[in-house]
């Protein structure tokens, strides 16, 4: 049985400035687990300040958000660093890997900041990085490898602390059409045969297509929401 | 791992990491050379002042310092002499009769320090005859023989066998001269010293002061090694209380005074030179976290805490310094030995003129090398706390939304 693994309720979030600007304007939402989801809308339409405040990088004006229970408002910020380390999984659209480290590093990064055993490491980092089609590139430096495979290590590393969810922003920007469709097939795998939930914020069509839920964003606020 | 990745980011820009790495090797073997020189300087004038002039403590009569007196000599001093010869920690001692009077020649007349020696024990004490430029050490001349310094010679305009007028006060109180006869020209380096001080044998000047047998004003010893300097003046004034005994320290208050400052010195000039690296390090490596705001951002968006971030910006910058710093020490020991060895020639006599010598030979103690290199950590971890600060206050959504 499915639970609810985000819940946001009137979720606001407002700029504030000589003309404030609300970003995201009483949202309410629920993703369940193992969702595949991509919220879409124009740009500046909020789907990355909502993406942020579910990721614990940003809080609400008002209203609160909760994950899997745990509600992120009242946390203290080494509780949300915390959090997000042991919770939330995160694909950046630039990938965003350690330069000077190598796949097999950046992947084991994040098991290392949760104090996880060297074996386990070393079996984890392995199988997630076969998963994503780079088990004979462990050992190659993100500068030795193309875009649609740094984001593959970074969907590993995103992986690799066993999040409750991934939160993935734009993350096939950057790629070309092989790549991203390579991308969306190992998400799409994951999401089905491990039951890892997806949270995409895109503008790309092809990520469009593979969401099983598509959530569309104008003006901060939700215009439609088409499960299919 | 934080280690790991701080250690492969310096690398990251292997030109600039050079830069600062070379300015620090640089920065920190000037300022210990600087001060190697200096102590250097410091050192020989300390041995000039042991070997030509004081030895290492000296016995005066009381008050004679003060007033120069001739009627201040010490009497009989076949004890002291006694005591001095049981002692196998001294190597050598020399009496001295001290006249301050006039030298005048064809050319010019002038105060002098006019000392009478026993040649032997001279030669053992301060290696005068070894210090010979010209002539002979009191040989070749039956009567009154003196020995001049070179730098004396030359502003009295005086060649070997030249005639000189020693006038001196005897110890009746009356003005008496004689003619002496150059015998030889000496230098010691020491400008001061040179200029002033005149030998001639203890036997000529004490029959111009009039002075009797065993009676000397000043008895100076040399012993094993300087640090016995103090401890032996102490245990010889505890034996012959009557007299005045101190050793080179507090016959040369100036001297300890000046030795005092320049030990302080090389942490004076160290210290400048690593705070103007400070800020060089600062301003590189703050450069180094601003054109990674994306990827701290990143680092703190995945859950690395902040204490965590700051130690590895910490260790970026500790590992620039402690890279810099030993090559800075290594090339300091090696610039030192060398030069320690063969010398610095100045080429010049103003050196001379201030009574050092003009080859100064660099020398630092090893405790000094300790010392610099706890001075070095303590400012690399003071250059690493502001960009570690500076890297903290990046703001990990702000670094996402530039994503």
């Amino acid at each position: 049985m499915s639970h609810l693994v985000i819940e946001a309720n009137k979720l606001s979030k407002v700029y504030e400035g000589v003309v404030p600007v609300k970003a995201v304007n009483e949202v309410d939402l629920q993703i369940e687990d193992n969702e595949f989801t991509a919220i879409v809308g124009p740009s500046g339409s909020g789907k990355t300040t909502l993406l942020n405040i579910i990721g614990g990088l940003d809080r609400p004006t008002t209203g609160n958000i909760k994950v899997n229970g745990n509600e992120l408002s009242g946390m203290k910020p080494n509780q949300l660093i915390d959090f997000r380390l042991n919770h939330i999984g995160f694909v950046f659209q630039s990938y965003n890997l350690i330069p000077v480290l190598t796949a097999k590093e950046n992947t084991e990064f994040i098991m290392l900041l949760q104090k996880i055993a060297k074996n386990q490491r070393d079996e984890r980092v392995e199988s997630l990085l076969k998963e994503v089609g780079l088990g004979d590139r462990m050992d190659a430096r993100p500068s030795q490898l193309s875009g649609g495979q740094q984001q593959r290590v970074a969907v590993a590393r995103a992986l690799a602390s066993k999040p409750d969810f991934v939160l993935a922003d734009e993350p096939t920007a950057n790629l070309d059409s092989a790549s991203a469709f390579k991308l969306l097939d190992i998400m799409a795998q994951l999401n089905k045969e491990e039951g890892i939930t997806f949270l995409f914020s895109t503008h790309d069509q092809r990520v469009i297509e593979r969401a099983r839920r598509v959530i569309t964003l104008e003006d901060g606020m939700i215009k439609s929401d088409e499960k299919r | 791992m934080l280690i790991k990745i701080a250690w492969r980011n310096i690398w990251r820009n292997r030109v600039r990491s050079f830069v600062v790495i070379f300015a620090i090797a640089l920065g920190l073997w000037a300022g210990v050379f600087a001060s190697a020189f200096v102590q250097g300087m410091m050192e020989g004038k300390i041995n000039s002042i042991i070997q030509y002039e004081i030895s290492h403590f000296q016995f005066h009569e009381k008050d004679y310092r003060e007033e120069f007196k001739t009627e201040l000599y010490l009497e009989n001093t076949s004890e002291i002499e006694k005591q001095l010869n049981a002692d196998d920690r001294i190597i050598g001692y020399s009496s001295r009769l001290i006249a301050m009077g006039m030298v005048a020649s064809a050319n010019k007349n002038g105060s002098a320090k006019i000392v009478g020696i026993n040649l032997d024990d001279e030669k053992q004490v301060t290696k005068l005859d070894t210090r010979l430029k010209e002539g002979s050490y009191f040989e070749g001349i039956k009567r009154n023989p003196i020995l001049v310094s070179t730098r004396f010679a030359e502003k009295y305009k005086l060649k070997l066998r030249n005639k000189v007028v020693v006038t001196v006060q005897d110890l009746d109180g009356e003005i008496t001269a004689a003619v002496f006869r150059i015998v030889g020209f000496y230098k010691t380096g020491n400008g001061i010293f040179d200029d002033l001080n005149v030998f001639v044998r203890q036997s000529d000047l004490r029959n111009l002061l009039k002075i009797q047998d065993n009676d000397v004003h000043e008895i100076a010893v040399l012993s094993n090694s300087s640090d016995l300097s103090d401890p032996l003046a102490k245990e010889y004034q505890g034996q012959f209380e009557d007299q005045e005994v101190l050793a080179w320290p507090d016959l040369s208050p100036g001297m300890r005074y000046i030795i005092d400052i320049f030990d302080v010195y090389l942490y004076i000039i160290v210290g400048i030179i690593l705070v103007a690296l400070l800020f060089s390090i600062v301003n590189t490596m703050l450069m180094a976290v601003l054109e990674r705001v994306k990827e701290i951002g990143m680092l703190m968006a995945v859950g690395m805490t902040k204490s965590k971030v700051f130690m590895m910006i910490m260790w970026e910058t500790i590992f620039v310094s402690m890279i810099g710093a030993p090559l800075g020490l290594l090339f300091s020991y090696v610039s030192i030995a060398y030069f320690g060895k063969v010398g610095i020639n100045l080429a010049t006599d103003v050196y001379e003129e201030m009574g050092f010598s003009n080859v100064i030979y660099p020398y630092l103690e090893a405790a000094k090398y300790l010392d610099v290199t706890i001075m070095v950590v303590f400012m690399a971890l003071l250059a690493a706390i502001y960009p570690a600060l500076k890297a903290l206050s990046l703001k990990p959504v702000e670094a996402i939304r530039k994503i």
